[in-house]
């Protein structure tokens, strides 16, 4: 780089300085962003101390803070802010969220009884615990010093019973239902068919099938009546009586009283549900799993379709297509297709695989479903397999691209050596082509993984649900189902941050998937980069 | 490479270890084979993906298709008809009130009806097939109603048979009574019927209309009840054409001598509107034909030299600066081949068919595009109707013979007008670019105008490029020329983490983190912004003004390390200064309370008139840069890191500073770079969709404000088309869209790629 030997200054310095401002500005966003997904996505899981605020009105609020923000109609040179804290208690209070004036708050004190409920209905709770209720009649009050062993006790064996009763209500119900609407469907057409035989098992299995529905149910009020749970006595910020049954708590905490070891716990355990449960209270609760694990489904599923493809096009192009105008065209067009817009691929995939495709498969294939179920298309609806073909298409030129990089990168003096040797055309490319370039066709792949995972708009046109019943992937045959929509984290956060009715309750859940969808991106894209020095690196000395 | 192939029966050597294996013969054949036909079957898959768009797109340019079916000769007498849904037998009415149901297959009779009138006779017959009502005028002015009813039934083998049933009402006395009816009409409004008939007393017509007001008794009879006669128009003395809507709102009477007068339903009788003569300045202003089209707003005339007008009622401004829904011409028509004989209005749609010098034309009224065109049947037409679902209609000619088209025009309201032109809609205030694709109503005719789309769409890119590029641009030039390279290890994955950054992120952070945040603070905001290129280049004039020992301490490549904590300082006292500057320049009063505020939202509103949205353009193209910016800067920091060293020693050399070397030798030649990367960032904001989805209000407005929002193609396509029904003109016209999409990217990208590939023939000859 120069520099001016003497002593003037020289020219246009000044203009050096103004482009380092184009940087700073670009650097300061990617990690002020990241920062702001990372700080907001993480603090959701995190439990702070909760406040028993006094409100000039006489009011009483117990509740987390959530956010602070300046007042409408404020002046902007003397900014009045106001408060939100997340009260919960949506049964009583019609609202999680409430919006105090800053002004307004007299005193705040952060007592050491209160507790903190996460509950299967109605969202949170913060309340004063007054005592614990056993099913036997006996009353343990909060002074009790076996207040809290009890109660967390009980709160654990009242977890078992809902596992109980999910397992029933939720899994083998469901599978009966399902079992049940097929055998419907068949009892429709032997009766249309006049098949008398097959009427009559049908009908048997659906007298079985009705038995099975009515034991399960019997069986769920068992567990409701025989696991008798404790309730917890409390009052709330505004002195009212709330008994909550114990069945109804997922997670108990006193956020005054914990150390960091304790909220790290909770953390943890709050992080775990996240990942690994279902979501709750229209998505705005509970987990993420199905979105995950459609997420990761669509994607790998995408990256078989897009790897085998874009890899022989790439091979096509480079080794056995005549290089010249027209291959120089269809180079050019198949590197330009990554420019086109996705929502462009969702419109052909919504007219191609939906309506043209999968149309013609269930015309084929599943006519008697169609006629027998109400017209209840099976494939010739969004789903999964035409998600998958949609954004395979969308990352086809990705691949492609690094692929043929990646060839050209392989010296020619390999190759030469193995024709030398007397291999065949296949041979070298089997042997020595595809080997050497394998870390480039990697980071394609991952590289089209990454825009897949991340990209929304065409999914919204071919399949992708806001909540999905069942999974892509289960223990029924053929345990991975292409016809079934399916949750994804980008669309959870579309749908959670603009659809949702109750935005306030949807936000903190919004920035931990966005949080999880970044991290996943940037996680699968630092792969691809690191892969690809090292390949850089590998053949930059490479000559034959 | 390819003489390799032949190796295996070139070495015909003796000896069997030159003979190669057939199993790898075969091996390196079928897998040539596989690879070809994999790799040719997806670059063809590819461009059929764009085959397949235009595909659907291509029935929208495609005009209706008319077939006419053999007529059927019934009576001369015959002077109405009317039909069943299927159109399997049709019924006609002859002059004498008879009504005879003939079937359309072979035309064998079915039913013969004769009305019981006693000495009365009919000298009027009116007929409403889709109603399934026919008018009988009286001789002595009052008017019989029949009603028709066809009963399906379906054989065992799913056979259709249809069974006519005639009954009819009572008499109704409309006219003066005594003077036989000369035409009669009915129409329906939410309260009443109307009768009207058409008599003519000493050489002048009379208008004579009747209310009946069905109201059901508790025995579930309805009870009718008739208000008393009650005389129209009674100043006009001769009419050639009644037009009553089948709403009875309004009733529209054309004169021989080419005036059109209108009358509104006042409640109790029907008043004087308006009158217009449409072709006034034409040498004949003669009507020749006039014809309601469905929606009952708007009228067609036909003239005396085959010109045509519509005339629709829209609000208009009166003198008195009221606004007022009043008639006015909508549209001027193409000319006919002759002077219009009669105007035929489609139910359903706004298509009407014009017949003129032996042609029968149908055509589109909003767009004014000609479906189809093809020759009329021998004889006058004397009555003409659509079928409900508008794929046939029929027309009873005067000689007696019953002609029918089948008609298929899946998309009668599309035409290129439609989608790029300025078009004037039905009770709009003028022509207008608008898409408004659902509305609530039957009635409602869908716009799908793509002009107010394609303008979002390039609004949102400017904003997008105005923020993107300055920063993108010299971003590139700094890390590509100025920055140490073990910093551009870090830089450059840095930015392309950024360009994987989701979408759907990106826009839920614009539009429900930073929109409201930014809302309050704009003024703060737009100091933080402007004081950044000055602070920038004050901190390098500063620099440059130090004595050189101090600058030593400092290795070139590192500026951007201390101008950092000057920016952040600058920035936060822009920041903090941000309100003062609201209130000395941006206070209004505000309109609730009266006191002076400084805001600067209300302060917009009130100077410039023009809306304000906290998810505005603004906004839009801040995110957008996220997704523009690493695009923009990885071509561009390629091409500018990629000049030949020879050139820039060169030029330091000869004793240019750093500066001067990048300005003069380096931008200037890798400038085509430079433009293919401004433009693939170009294709990338036009496309971008969740952004745009999510960060505006999605509304299709077509204003430069930057405080307001836009609906760009993509995010038009992504709100709509799961909505839209496969195959309909809705449905084909995102599709159309799409198609712009890819073409406008696929040309742009094709043009950055050019650029590029030139760009690297000339380092290759540097």
């Amino acid at each position: 780089m120069p520099n001016a030997s003497d002593s003037s200054t020289p020219r246009g310095e000044a203009w050096v300085w103004f482009t380092g401002l184009g940087l700073i500005i670009g650097l300061g966003m990617v990690i002020g962003l990241l920062s702001l997904v990372i700080l907001n996505g993480v603090t959701v899981f995190w439990a702070p101390s909760v406040p028993v605020a006094q409100v000039d009105d006489g009011r009483t609020i117990i509740g987390q803070l959530a956010q602070r923000r300046v007042r409408a109609g404020s002046p902007a040179d003397q900014p009045r802010y106001e408060l939100q804290y997340q009260v919960g208690l949506r049964e009583l209070n019609g609202n999680s969220y409430l919006w105090v004036d800053e002004a307004k708050i007299k005193s705040e004190a952060f007592p050491a009884d209160v507790l903190g409920l996460e509950r299967v209905e109605n969202g949170p709770a913060f309340v004063r615990p007054l005592s614990l209720r056993k099913s036997d009649g006996l009353t343990i009050a909060i002074v009790d010093p076996a207040f809290e062993a009890a109660f967390q006790s009980e709160v654990a064996a009242a977890a078992s019973v809902r596992a109980k009763l999910i397992e029933i209500t939720r899994h083998r119900i469901g599978d009966v239902n399902g079992e049940m609407d097929e055998a419907r469907v068949a009892l429709r057409r032997a009766e249309d068919l006049k098949l008398t035989a097959e009427i009559t098992d049908r009908r048997r299995q659906i007298g079985g099938l009705e038995e099975r529905f009515v034991a399960l149910q019997a069986e769920a009020k068992k567990v409701v009546e025989g696991g008798a749970v404790a309730s917890l006595v409390s009052r709330d910020a505004a002195n009212r009586e709330v008994i909550v049954p114990l069945t109804q708590v997922i997670r108990a905490w006193f956020p005054n009283r914990l150390d960091t070891w304790g909220r790290l716990k909770l953390f943890t355990s709050r992080v775990g549900e996240f990942i690994f449960d279902e979501p709750r209270e229209a998505n705005t609760e509970g987990g993420l799993m199905p979105a995950i694990f459609g997420t990761l489904v669509m994607t790998v599923f995408m990256s078989l379709l897009v790897t085998p493809f874009g890899v022989i096009t790439a091979i096509y192009l480079r080794e056995y297509a005549q290089q010249g105008p027209v291959l120089r065209i269809v180079r050019i067009s198949v590197n330009n297709l990554a420019g086109v817009p996705s929502i462009v691929f969702g419109v052909f995939g919504l007219g191609f695989f939906v309506y043209v495709l999968g149309g013609s498969i269930d015309q084929l294939f599943f006519a008697d479903q169609l006629k027998y179920n109400n017209n209840t298309p099976v494939f010739g609806t969004g789903g999964l397999l035409w998600c998958s073909l949609t954004l395979a298409l969308m990352t086809l030129p990705v691949v492609i691209v690094a692929t043929e990089e990646a060839l050209a990168a392989v010296p020619r003096g390999m190759r030469e050596a193995s024709l030398a040797t007397g291999a065949s055309k296949w041979q070298t490319i089997r042997e020595i082509l595809l080997p050497a370039s394998a870390p480039g066709i990697l980071t394609g792949v991952i590289l089209a993984m990454a825009r897949g995972a991340g990209e929304v708009a065409p999914l919204m046109l071919v399949g992708v649900v806001k909540l999905a019943p069942t999974l892509p992937f289960d223990g029924t045959a053929p345990f991975l189902h292409l016809d079934r929509k399916f949750m994804h984290l980008g669309f959870h956060v579309y749908d959670l941050g603009f659809q949702s009715p109750d935005s306030d309750a949807a936000r903190p859940m919004v920035f931990a998937t966005t949080l999880l969808l970044i991290f996943l991106v940037v996680c699968l894209n630092l792969g691809a980069i690191t892969l690809r020095n090292r390949l850089r690196a590998r053949f930059k000395g490479a000559s034959f | 490479m390819e003489t390799s192939d032949k190796n295996g029966e070139s070495a015909a050597a003796p000896e069997s270890r030159f003979t190669v294996s057939p199993l790898t013969l075969a091996a390196d054949r079928w897998m040539g084979r596989l690879i070809r036909f994999g790799g040719v079957g997806v670059v063809l898959a590819v461009f059929g993906m764009l085959a397949f768009l235009i595909f659907q797109v291509f029935p929208l340019f495609t005009g209706a298709e008319v077939t006419p079916a053999p007529s059927v000769s019934i009576s001369a007498q015959a002077v109405a008809f009317g039909e069943d849904e299927y159109g399997d037998l049709p019924y006609v009415v002859l002059a004498d009130g008879r009504v005879s149901f003939q079937r359309a297959l072979d035309g064998q009779k079915i039913l013969d009806w004769s009305p019981v009138l006693g000495a009365r006779s009919v000298t009027a017959v009116k007929s409403y097939p889709r109603a399934g009502l026919v008018f009988l005028g009286l001789s002595d002015g009052s008017v019989q109603e029949l009603r028709i009813v066809y009963r399906s039934s379906f054989d065992a083998a799913g056979r259709r048979s249809v069974e006519p049933t005639v009954s009819a009402l009572d008499s109704v006395a409309v006219g003066k009574p005594g003077l036989p009816c000369l035409d009669v009409w009915n129409a329906k409004s939410s309260q009443s019927r109307l009768l009207l008939v058409r008599q003519a007393e000493a050489g002048k017509s009379l208008l004579t209309a009747v209310r009946l007001t069905e109201r059901k008794g508790l025995g579930g009879k309805a009870k009718v009840t008739l208000s008393t006669p009650f005389v129209i128009a009674a100043e006009v003395t001769a009419v050639s054409q009644v037009l009553l809507p089948s709403t009875a709102e309004s009733l529209i009477l054309v004169t021989p001598s080419g005036e059109v007068r209108t009358y509104a339903d006042d409640g109790t009788t029907f008043s004087f509107l308006q009158a217009f003569i449409p072709f006034q300045t034409a040498a004949n202003p003669t009507i020749t034909a006039a014809g309601m089209i469905f929606g009952n707003v708007s009228v067609v005339f036909a003239s005396q030299s085959g010109a045509q007008q519509i005339w629709s009622m829209y609000p208009q401004l009166q003198p008195d600066g009221k606004s007022l829904r009043r008639w006015g011409k909508i549209h001027e028509g193409a000319l006919l081949a002759g002077a219009g004989e009669g105007i035929f209005a489609a139910e359903g749609n706004k298509c009407y068919v014009a017949v003129a010098a032996g042609r029968l034309q149908l055509r589109n009224m909003t767009t004014g595009s000609l479906r189809w065109e093809g020759p009329a049947p021998s004889g006058a037409i004397r009555q003409l109707s659509f079928a409900g679902n508008y794929d046939r209609f029929t027309a009873l000619t005067s000689d007696g013979r019953l002609h029918r088209w089948t008609v298929v025009d899946h998309h009668p309201e599309s035409s290129w007008g439609a989608f790029f032109g300025k078009i004037w809609y039905e009770g709009a205030t003028g022509p207008a670019y608008t898409w408004q694709s659902s509305a609530g109503s039957d009635e409602f005719e869908a716009k799908y105008s793509l002009v107010p789309l394609f303008y979002g769409t390039v609004k949102g890119t400017i904003y997008a490029l105005l923020f993107a590029l300055p920063i993108a641009l010299t971003a590139a030039i700094y890390v590509a020329q100025f920055l140490r390279p073990e910093y551009r290890q870090v830089v450059k994955p840095v930015m392309e983490i950024m360009a994987s950054l989701p979408s759907v992120v990106l826009g839920f952070l614009a539009g429900l983190w930073l929109a409201p945040l930014v809302d309050p603070r704009l003024i703060s905001l737009f100091c933080a912004v402007g004081i950044l290129a000055p602070a920038a280049l004050f901190a390098g004039f500063l620099w440059s003004a130090l004595p050189q020992p101090v600058r030593r301490q400092v290795k070139p490549g590192m500026e951007f390390l201390f101008l950092l904590p000057f920016l952040v300082l600058c920035v936060w006292l822009a920041w903090q200064a941000g309100p003062l500057v609201e209130a000395a320049f941006f206070t209004v009063k505000d309109t609730a309370s009266g006191l002076p505020i400084a805001d600067f939202r209300e302060w917009w509103r009130q100077t410039t008139g023009a809306t304000y949205d906290s998810r505005n353009s603004l906004v839009v193209g801040f995110v957008m840069g996220f997704a523009v910016i690493p695009i923009v800067f990885t071509i561009a920091e390629d091409a500018l890191s990629n000049v030949p060293n020879s050139l820039i020693s060169g030029s330091l050399a000869l004793g240019a500073s750093r500066w001067q070397t990048v300005w003069s030798v380096v931008v200037p030649t890798a400038i085509s770079g430079i433009v293919s990367g401004v433009m693939i960032g170009f294709g990338r904001a036009i496309g971008e969709t969740m952004i745009v989805v999510m960060a505006t209000g999605n509304t299709a407005v077509m204003e430069a404000n930057p405080f307001s929002g836009m609906r760009t193609l993509s995010a038009n396509i992504a709100v709509e088309l799961p909505e839209a029904a496969a195959g309909h003109t809705h449905y084909r016209a995102l599709f159309l869209g799409a198609c712009c999409l890819f073409l406008l990217t696929f040309v742009i990208n094709t043009f950055a790629e050019i650029l590029r590939q030139r760009l690297r023939e000339r380092y290759k000859v540097v």
